[in-house]
């Protein structure tokens, strides 16, 4: 039942944050920034699409129309 | 026993959260934004279960559609807004988390306004 986003979630946050600190030692302050940004837009995908799955579920156990 | 896998996963993503939030605390709001979802997604095919049984009960005892529906629907709504009104508040957003809230105690009040007016009718009607 889609338990393994959760797990992709925080493998993209501990990825990110490795990424974020080491091209931060490099020096390269913008990409690090960029690095961020695209680890949390894929992660938000993610997280709306659920969402949307969820909401959709309540629209038909509740029959909110 | 789903409860001891829903708490056994509750345990592993409050760890995971743990271990995000000091690096990306909004990877792990996300995170557990997901986790809500997924429970949710988890009991919502139990209580329809329940609902279809108590739509059931209406029928036999001859109580209109229309009531229990309307109480349905504010179930749902109540529902909802309390799960988005939880995430806001998770993430620090208090007075974002108030204004789900004011809207979703209007929503309902729209909701019950038929009901509120039958019942008006009904009284109007008993008072000589």
């Amino acid at each position: 039942m889609g338990l393994d986003i959760l797990f992709k979630i925080a493998g993209v946050g501990i990825l990110v944050s490795v990424f974020h600190t080491a091209l931060k030692q490099a020096g390269k302050e913008d990409m690090a920034h960029l690095c961020t940004l695209a680890g949390f837009t894929i992660v938000l995908l993610w997280v709306v699409q659920l969402l949307g799955r969820l909401f959709n579920t309540v629209q038909d156990v509740f029959k909110l129309f | 026993m789903e409860i001891i896998q829903i708490i056994g996963l509750c345990f592993v993503v409050t760890l995971l959260i743990l271990i995000i939030k000091q690096q990306r605390p909004e990877i792990a709001l996300q995170l557990s934004l997901a986790l809500a979802t997924i429970i949710f997604l988890l009991v919502l095919n139990k209580i329809s279960v329940v609902l279809q049984l108590f739509r059931d009960m209406a029928e036999k005892a001859n109580i209109s559609q229309m009531y229990l529906n309307t109480i349905l629907k504010i179930i749902g709504i109540a529902y909802v807004t309390e799960f988005g009104a939880q995430v806001c508040r998770d993430a620090g957003e208090g007075t974002v988390a108030g204004k789900i809230e004011f809207a979703g105690k209007v929503m309902v009040m729209v909701m019950a306004i038929p009901i509120i007016a039958l019942v008006l009718d009904t009284i109007v009607r008993l008072i000589p």
